[in-house]
């Protein structure tokens, strides 16, 4: 039995490294690849990430002194206040892109298969959202008292709500590329900058998140194109361009019926987009998941 | 009787920060010891606390009761949270796990813990003796993939094994571990 070129019994034998998150990348994409359409291997890896989860016990419990145990509970407790207050809705388009940060970044983005890394920046975001969001709701009770107050207040509404649709957008990255109706498929090119991408459908919500790797730059007037190829559409899911390091992420939402797609392609386009390709496709995969 | 991980994560679903609390106290223990095993150093280790608690929080409502306890599942948060900040700084520890010997596991066996609830230490102390029953390459081979976030061949790399040496010790050790652990899975709340 085989699925997407791993045999199965192949992948049986890296399933122990697979749920330690301890596969090579490349491997560590073929593996998967089979599991998502292997319901044994489903199964045993299920089985494996819980003894694998398990190994957190082995530690020492190590108590945290009550005045860090304190700051914490108190930076807890002003996010989900925060969070009450504020709870603006972030809709990311068909078009959005984001820029990968740093290479070494993207080459851990898919090392845990359930668990996706978070970056520094967000993270930092994440510490200085908690701070801010903590004062803005203090902040916010008090806004009627004063003028200056309440101008201060508006000052730090915008911020926070920036920072936290950083940190919102963060979220639902993880669970797209993540959850548990999480297809992939995987593009690949023979040119010479060998441009490398991996499309992540979340079947449960309908959220594409392609990722590509080692794109050169488009020319003067020129954009790339995002497909999603079915048996009778090609479906336009966004421009984009790819940062100075070739490097690209395009979020976007569309609903499709699972047995749908047939493939995801990048076509060459003028930089205002084709209604459907003009060229051929530089990069493209096909969905072996079906 | 306080209630269990799982009505708590339900609550916490719901948007009931006192059972957010409730659950930090109950296991910030735990998490801060996986935090600190994992990057060794006390300004990261907080914040990964406090990462791992606001996305079980965030995330109470995927919690997947057929994928393990809720403590599995949180220690699990942890352990990627810290495993984000290692990587992200080039900064793994060289250090294996403390008690590196079968001997020094047994040890830390018998010791228990008062600190953390008494299902939390049976639950240790299960672990740690399937650990110390390994031999010591298949558990090195373990330890430096979960705690030091190596893969295969860094760990092949790390060791001076051969790769596929490194796979047969990690495929092996897990394999034991899972039949021994059965026991912690079907216990799971």
């Amino acid at each position: 039995m085989t699925t997407a070129g791993m045999a199965h019994e192949q992948a049986l034998q890296a399933l122990e490294a697979l749920a330690l998150d301890a596969l090579d990348a490349n491997e560590r994409v073929a593996v998967l690849a089979h599991v998502s359409g292997c319901a044994i291997c489903q199964q045993e890896v299920i089985a494996l990430q819980v003894t694998a989860s398990q190994l957190a016990y082995a530690v020492t419990p190590v108590p945290m002194s009550s005045v860090q145990r304190d700051r914490i509970r108190t930076r807890l407790a002003g996010r989900v206040a925060a969070d009450r207050v504020h709870s603006p809705e972030v809709h990311p388009s068909a078009s959005s892109v984001i820029l990968i940060p740093h290479p070494e970044h993207a080459a851990h983005a898919g090392r845990h298969w359930f668990e996706s890394p978070s970056s520094w920046l967000a993270m930092a975001a994440t510490l200085v959202a908690a701070v801010s969001l903590a004062t803005l709701y203090q902040v916010t009770k008090e806004r009627d008292s004063i003028q200056r107050t309440y101008q201060y207040a508006s000052v730090r509404t915008a911020q926070a709500d920036s920072l936290r649709a950083v940190l919102e957008d963060r979220d639902r990255l993880i669970a797209n590329l993540t959850g548990p109706q999480v297809a992939v498929v995987t593009l690949t090119s023979d040119g010479i900058r060998a441009p490398s991408a991996r499309m992540f459908w979340d079947q449960a919500v309908n959220q594409w998140t392609f990722v590509a790797h080692n794109l050169p730059a488009p020319k003067t007037g020129r954009t790339y194109q995002l497909w999603l190829v079915t048996a009778k559409d090609k479906i336009n899911a966004g421009t984009f361009s790819p940062d100075a390091k070739g490097d690209a992420v395009v979020r976007a939402t569309y609903n499709l019926p699972k047995d749908a797609l047939a493939a995801v392609a990048v076509t060459d386009e003028p930089s205002a987009g084709s209604p459907q390709p003009t060229t051929t496709p530089i990069i493209v995969g096909a969905n072996s998941t079906r | 009787m306080p209630p269990d991980d799982a009505a708590l994560i339900r609550r916490m679903a719901g948007g009931d920060e006192q059972a957010l609390g409730i659950f930090y106290d109950r296991w910030n223990s735990l998490v801060h010891a996986v935090a600190l095993r994992i990057l060794r150093q006390s300004d990261d280790v907080e914040d990964v606390v406090e990462e791992t608690f606001w996305q079980a929080w965030r995330q109470a409502n995927r919690y997947l009761a057929t994928r393990g306890s809720v403590q599995t599942w949180l220690l699990t948060i942890a352990r990627s949270r810290a495993l984000d900040r290692v990587r992200a700084v080039k900064r793994l520890r060289e250090e294996p796990l403390e008690g590196e010997s079968g001997d020094a596991l047994v040890q830390q066996v018998s010791e228990g813990d008062a600190s953390t609830s008494t299902e939390s230490n049976e639950r240790r102390v299960i672990v740690l003796a399937a650990l110390s029953e390994l031999p010591a390459e298949q558990r090195e081979a373990l330890e430096l993939g979960y705690y030091n976030g190596l893969s295969q061949s860094e760990i092949a790399e790390r060791t001076g094994q051969p790769l596929g040496t490194i796979k047969t010790r990690m495929r092996l050790a897990m394999q034991k571990l899972k039949g021994r652990l059965q026991i912690l899975r079907e216990d799971a709340r």
